[in-house]
């Protein structure tokens, strides 16, 4: 299990171990799916972004995050960041804001959501949009 | 039953897909001709100076008016606003400053805001009143806003609202008191519950 926040700023390498492509900036979180679908990389003197599908990441430790062989750059989805994000329940009531999440880093799969407001479930999981992450009334 | 909110409330109230998306802000709430129900909601952008949108959301889109946002399913649910709202306008703007009367006449007051039910029912279940001098004593040139359920066998002519004696009778201070009288609760020295049950929706 590891945490968004100690994946934040971890070096991103190739599958040696050693060749540095840049930082993780962000993971985009398919909230509906309950899966880690992308990590934006930041790289190069001007901190340009790119993304990488979770399929291609190797392996993740404290150490950074090493892609596999075959990574290539996916195509950016929109930078919606899980941390943060406001909660609104379907009912559209505000339940808090989102502290962090814990994520199997094997699967890229999400085992919780910490928020203000406690604990969530993935299954209570519906969306990730511009405004909020929207969740089953509970 | 569900949180009762104005309708003025539901003003700037952001529209968020169940996807996570904002894709607008309540502009006016629309009302079929009987008062009874939602029938949908006209959008402005949601930018500070967005104009008004061309498209409304219609109540059978709405997957749950919140205390925070208007939720739909998706924006596929939008439809044009002329076909929402056809050439009869906003009903909210034609229900505020109507008059409200009795069956036998008696000013009770104009309407100052239409209370509605939170959730997913869309129901229109009481009213916010400037009472009229009679009905609520006061001090002079001040008139008392208080609430007063739709009741059942509300009519609406033109621009005047008829309401029979019995749900005159009782009278809420704030949207808690209104709660309560609608749920058939009174306070001391009154009477049996109030019916809210308009039917099912449209």
């Amino acid at each position: 299990m590891m945490l968004l926040t100690e994946v934040y700023g971890l070096p991103v390498t190739g599958p040696d171990g050693r060749t540095r492509l840049g930082t993780v900036a962000s993971l985009s979180v398919d909230a509906g799916a309950g899966t880690v679908r992308q990590v934006r990389v930041r790289r190069g003197p001007f901190r340009k972004e790119a993304a990488v599908s979770w399929d291609a990441v190797r392996s993740v430790g404290p150490d950074g995050v090493r892609l596999r062989a075959d990574a290539a750059a996916d195509a950016p989805r929109r930078p919606r960041d899980l941390l943060g994000s406001l909660v609104l329940t379907e009912a559209g009531r505000e339940r808090g804001r989102v502290l962090d999440a814990a994520v199997a880093p094997e699967t890229g799969r999400v085992l919780a959501v910490f928020t203000t407001r406690g604990e969530l479930p993935p299954a209570r999981l519906l969306g990730l949009g511009d405004h909020a992450l929207v969740v089953r009334s509970g | 039953m569900d949180e009762l909110m104005t309708a003025r409330s539901l003003t700037t109230r952001p529209v968020v897909t169940l996807g996570g998306d904002a894709i607008a802000h309540v502009r006016d709430t629309l009302f079929d001709a009987e008062a009874r129900w939602i029938t949908g909601f006209t959008l402005t952008g949601r930018r500070l100076l967005s104009g008004p949108l061309p498209h409304a959301l219609p109540w059978p889109s709405v997957h749950a008016l919140g205390h925070d946002a208007v939720m739909l399913r998706d924006a596929l649910g939008l439809i044009p606003e002329d076909a929402l709202t056809g050439h009869r306008g906003s009903l909210r703007a034609r229900v505020l400053g109507a008059r409200m009367l009795t069956e036998a006449g008696e000013a009770i007051g104009t309407v100052a805001d239409v209370v509605v039910e939170g959730g997913t029912s869309g129901r229109i279940v009481g009213f916010r009143i400037a009472a009229d001098q009679r009905l609520v004593p006061g001090r002079s040139g001040h008139r008392r806003r208080v609430y007063v359920a739709r009741g059942p066998s509300l009519t609406v002519a033109g621009r005047t609202l008829v309401l029979p004696e019995e749900t005159v009778r009782h009278l809420a201070d704030d949207l808690a008191g209104l709660t309560a009288l609608t749920r058939g609760v009174r306070g001391p020295g009154g009477g049996g519950g109030t019916d809210t049950g308009p039917g099912a929706p449209p």
